[in-house]
């Protein structure tokens, strides 16, 4: 089977823009939508209510409502349901639809088969129920071992967050050179005490940013031992799916600057080890931490289908 | 693509002037940080630092003044906020795609030659 990749988040830049300025949405006529990547055991693979996904139990179907099946080989299954098209709308309001169902049946499947393999919202396989079959015995090798490994790992998210500003006044006593321009503003005409000003100003924000990573490299050095892989990511995320975190066990911090987020990828057995980690950083005054998952692995899943075609 | 929409009609008057404003703002801050690094090299006499001080404190009044005479001071933080939404873009960009799981996209597999 020949494969191409169009456009998707795990190629290049170039190819996606291409696809989308030219407005060509390929065509799929058959195709099938992928969710996921499970483990099955021989006794599932032989379960007619595993085959036809009344096994996942979702009562409103997946993406769009479309009915959700199983496919498998061996002790390896996809997560899909028929389509002839890619999902795409300007209504904000559907696409997160879309998603929610998305992520509800990746969660779903996660609780039915263990830590799947997630696919990105709109991975689509132009082929049939046998085309399928082919192409997970041809990605087998990179799949079995990947969900092996994997099992029992989850995705956590977490989030260092300043309640209450530290005060200027203790990093006045603590620093030296921060004292020293007080002084110096004091005993300074107006116009050299506004250009102290500034400098003092300078010097604040430099010990905040140096405070912040030492935090973070702190926090990051005390779970590294705990998980599996680490990612650092932005200060401030650019989206949310709030509603389909269904599973979270999210602490509600409302105000507050963001220190520090971090991804890890960890063994459940290992959950609450990294939960006392962070209840130590939550105890420190003005902290709070939001910890969430566990979530299926998306930023911890292998690229597939990559340039082999 | 960021733009930044300066409004039109009885609006355009207001946004050009949060730009210049912003744009003005952000000159001073720099000339700012220039002043501090020479008074720190010691390359100034002291009235020279003095009367540097005094003229750069006068604009940062005047530009203040000015920014509530106008009512666009939430107009110039928010456009700052955006410019330094766009720097750290296009730095991102620069160092390459590190976030690739986070964009939007689709994948479709398979040919039409089946």
């Amino acid at each position: 089977m020949s494969r191409e990749q169009v456009g998707s988040g795990v190629n290049s830049q170039e190819e996606r823009h291409a696809a989308i300025e030219s407005d060509s949405l390929p065509d799929i006529e058959e195709g099938r939508y992928l969710y996921c990547a499970v483990r099955v055991t021989e006794d599932d693979s032989r379960d007619e209510n595993l085959r036809n996904g009344d096994a996942l139990d979702l009562e409103t179907g997946g993406v769009d409502g479309e009915p959700v099946s199983v496919i498998s080989v061996d002790d390896i299954g996809v997560v899909c349901h028929e389509c002839d098209g890619l999902y795409d709308s300007d209504d904000l309001a559907q696409v997160k639809r879309w998603l929610v169902r998305h992520q509800t049946v990746v969660d779903r499947a996660g609780e039915m088969f263990g830590t799947p393999v997630p696919f990105q919202f709109d991975t689509i396989i132009r082929t049939d129920d046998e085309g399928v079959r082919e192409w997970l015995r041809s990605e087998y090798d990179t799949l079995e071992p990947t969900l092996r490994e994997l099992a029992g790992h989850w995705e956590y998210r977490i989030e260092v967050v300043e309640t209450d500003p530290l005060e200027e006044q203790r990093l006045l006593e603590e620093d030296e050179q921060l004292a020293d321009l007080r002084e110096r503003i004091d005993d300074s005409g107006s116009g050299t005490a506004h250009l102290l000003e500034k400098q003092y100003e300078q010097r604040l924000k430099q010990l905040r940013a140096d405070r912040r990573e030492r935090i973070e490299a702190d926090l990051r050095a005390r779970i590294e031992d705990r998980v599996r892989e680490i990612h650092a990511l932005e200060r401030s995320p650019n989206a949310t799916l709030e509603d389909g975190s269904g599973d979270s066990t999210e602490a509600s911090v409302d105000s507050g600057e963001t220190l520090c987020r971090f991804t890890v990828l960890a063994h459940e057995d290992d959950e609450t080890a990294v939960g006392s980690v962070l209840d130590d950083v939550a105890s420190n005054p003005g902290f709070a931490v939001k910890f969430t998952g566990p979530w299926p692995p998306y930023t911890f899943a292998p690229e597939l289908g990559g340039n082999d075609g | 693509m960021t733009t930044i929409d300066v409004g039109d009609g009885e609006n355009a008057r207001d946004g050009l002037m949060t730009l210049v404003v912003t744009v003005v703002e952000l000159l001073i801050e720099a000339l700012e940080r220039e002043a501090v690094r020479r008074m720190e090299s010691g390359d100034l006499a002291d009235e020279e630092i003095e009367r540097l001080g005094e003229q750069l404190a006068t604009i940062e009044a005047e530009l203040e003044e000015l920014k509530s005479d106008e009512g666009i001071d939430d107009g110039v933080d928010d456009l700052r906020g955006d410019l330094d939404g766009l720097v750290r873009d296009a730095i991102e960009q620069l160092e390459g795609g590190h976030s690739e799981h986070k964009r939007p996209g689709y994948s479709v597999f398979g040919g039409e030659d089946e």
